[in-house]
């Protein structure tokens, strides 16, 4: 058996060597797939919702944009693109494909048009509105486009502000957009998922009293308890009822949406905490919690710290330190979760796209990278689940220590080193990306 | 880069939920479950204390009971040995008093049968004296028909009964 397995191997690892350099060429043009698009595609944001086993249906979002004049918009994503389906004449098959269109709406006799952006555009795929423009304008921005064109040799940006859209020159606008996209869809799911275990768990209290949940709400009992007693108690001691809520929120909210984003299918799928506009909020309210509810002596130790004295008299060295760590502190809780839920994702893309890679040099290769790929994708989605959970832990243990940083008295002056020193020694494998 | 750029609708929309949920759960979820989960842990470890103490208790009675259990069968012991011995005791007493009543019976006994014995010898020693003189006179009817034979053979006997 195993001998007949490595066998096999061998001839597919022959096969993939054997194959004429030539043939590598045609992966990416036409017909074959745009790799980086694929990828950055996943990772990004949408106005729909994709649904499996289709490359053009999605599940219409609702859109809310603010024009220009100051009215707001609200229509579904499905009135921005349509649903192209073109027969091949030689082989008969059908193709179809999602291509933007322009939705047009009025309001009080005037029109408003919106569609998403070109890919030339400043704002790729996100929704701005058109105006068109009158025969003189039309002419300039032409020439001028024409003589851009001709400086970047055919691709890079277009004209910046103005959009071609079926060889019909417009000028965009980038509205102010609070759609409702997939990522904020997800987000709200994620929400009420947590809402829906919080308050079940506290319902179940409500109705059992001191009786011990078990199975689903046991385990989640658990968690809680793991982060209330196991990093809030531990690190923020009398205080810990404070801000538990906070810290508790945090953790399951990302949990959730880490979770949610390894599942491939409607509820999830969506890149949430591998989004730095997640990140960059949670980050930013724990910046908040620290700074805004630190004690005195925080600031003390801000603005004069126990240090020699020349550290800080004539030149404030310590103070540009401290108050450069304020933020670089939040900045790194942001960027961790970013990038190792984004890193995570992209992992896993890749992996599932080198099948797509190798298919262009064959049956063996193509065989062989399926086989290879789902095994290590399995692993890194197994893998994920562990990072899922960690990462959550570790923006909610930092965000911990940093909030028990504002939170000291002052008369503990050796512990706040004993408790630096344990802030260090944690970041650093949390650093580590895996 | 679109990756790294955050967007403003996310931002907003991220903002507004965390601010609800955290609220929600802030002022309905948290609290009570951290309440719970704290008194629960007091009433475990109060439990545990609680059992701790019952179970000492419990050796304590425990050993108590094998205390009396050791002592009332100590008294057993004494009450049994002393009830032997007062048993041997009473036995030996009834032997005793067994033996001397059987003493003073035997000796009332004795004494009547002494008595008795008297009685009889008088009782014979009279009759044998009757029967003799019946005997006696008969035969001095039949052979001491003349007067001196009677009168010799009266002395004879006379003093036969002197000597004895």
């Amino acid at each position: 058996m195993k001998s007949n397995r490595i066998s096999i191997l061998m001839l597919m690892l022959a096969a993939v060597l054997a194959l004429p350099f030539s043939t590598r060429a045609s992966s990416g043009g036409d017909g074959g797939i745009d790799v980086k698009k694929v990828i950055f595609h996943h990772l990004g944001d949408g106005y729909g919702w994709e649904v499996p086993f289709s490359h053009v249906y999605r599940i219409p979002l609702p859109v809310i944009v603010r024009a220009e004049d100051g009215n707001w918009f609200c229509f579904s994503s499905g009135k921005l693109t349509e649903v192209v389906v073109t027969e091949d004449e030689a082989s008969g098959k059908k193709h179809e494909e999602l291509v933007p269109v322009i939705h047009t709406a009025e309001r009080d006799g005037k029109q408003y048009m919106f569609t998403l952006a070109p890919e030339e555009s400043a704002h790729k795929d996100k929704v701005v509105q058109l105006f068109p423009l009158d025969a003189e304008q039309e002419k300039t921005v032409r020439e001028q486009a024409a003589g851009n064109r001709a400086l970047e040799a055919g691709d890079g940006q277009g004209l910046e502000g103005y959009d071609e859209i079926g060889g019909v020159f417009y000028r965009e606008y980038k509205p102010v957009d609070i759609s409702i996209t997939k990522n904020v869809l997800a987000l709200l799911i994620a929400a009420v998922l947590v809402t829906l275990m919080v308050m079940g768990l506290a319902r179940y209290y409500g109705r059992k009293g001191y009786k011990a949940p078990r199975k689903g709400m046991g385990f989640f009992e658990l968690l809680v308890s793991f982060i209330y007693y196991g990093v809030i108690k531990d690190t923020l001691h009398d205080k810990a009822k404070k801000f538990a809520p906070y810290l508790l929120t945090c953790f399951f909210f990302i949990l959730t949406m880490n979770l949610l984003g390894l599942i491939v299918i409607f509820p999830g799928g969506a890149n949430l905490t591998g989004n730095i506009a997640v990140t960059l909020v949670l980050a930013t309210l724990t910046f908040i919690m620290t700074n805004v509810l630190g004690k005195k002596h925080y600031w003390k130790e801000m603005f004069w710290p126990d240090v020699p004295i020349w550290l800080k008299c004539p030149l404030p060295i310590m103070q540009v330190i401290e108050i450069f760590g304020i933020f670089t502190k939040p900045a790194a809780l942001c960027v961790r979760l970013f990038a190792n839920m984004m890193g995570g994702h992209m992992i896993v893309i890749t992996l599932v796209m080198l099948i797509f890679i190798f298919a262009a040099y064959g049956a063996a290769a193509a065989g062989g990278s399926v086989v290879i790929s789902v095994l290590f994708t399995i692993f890194m989605l197994a893998l994920d689940v562990l990072v899922s959970f960690i990462q959550a832990y570790v923006f909610t243990m930092l965000s911990t220590m940093f909030i028990a940083m504002g939170q000291e008295d002052g008369h503990e002056g050796h512990e706040k080193e004993i408790k630096d020193g344990k802030v260090e020694e944690v970041a650093v494998p949390a650093s580590v990306d895996i | 880069m679109e990756l790294f750029t955050p967007d403003f609708g996310l931002v907003f929309w991220m903002f507004v939920a965390f601010i609800v949920l955290f609220f929600v759960l802030w002022k309905w979820g948290w609290p009570v479950i951290i309440k719970n989960m704290d008194s629960r842990a007091d009433t475990i470890d109060k439990g545990v204390e609680y059992a701790k103490q019952a179970k000492e208790q419990l050796d304590n009675a425990r050993a108590e009971a094998q205390k009396y259990v050791e002592e009332a069968q100590q008294r057993q012991a004494e009450i049994l040995r002393e009830a032997a011995k007062m048993k041997t005791q009473i036995v030996e007493e009834a032997r005793r008093e067994a033996s001397e009543e059987a003493q003073k019976v035997m000796d009332a006994a004795k004494v009547s049968i002494d008595q008795s014995r008297k009685e009889a010898e008088l009782q014979i020693r009279n009759e044998v004296s009757r029967f003799s003189l019946e005997i006696a006179e008969k035969m001095m009817r039949s052979k001491l028909s003349s007067d001196a034979a009677q009168k010799e053979l009266v002395n004879k006997m006379l003093d036969e009964i002197e000597k004895n």
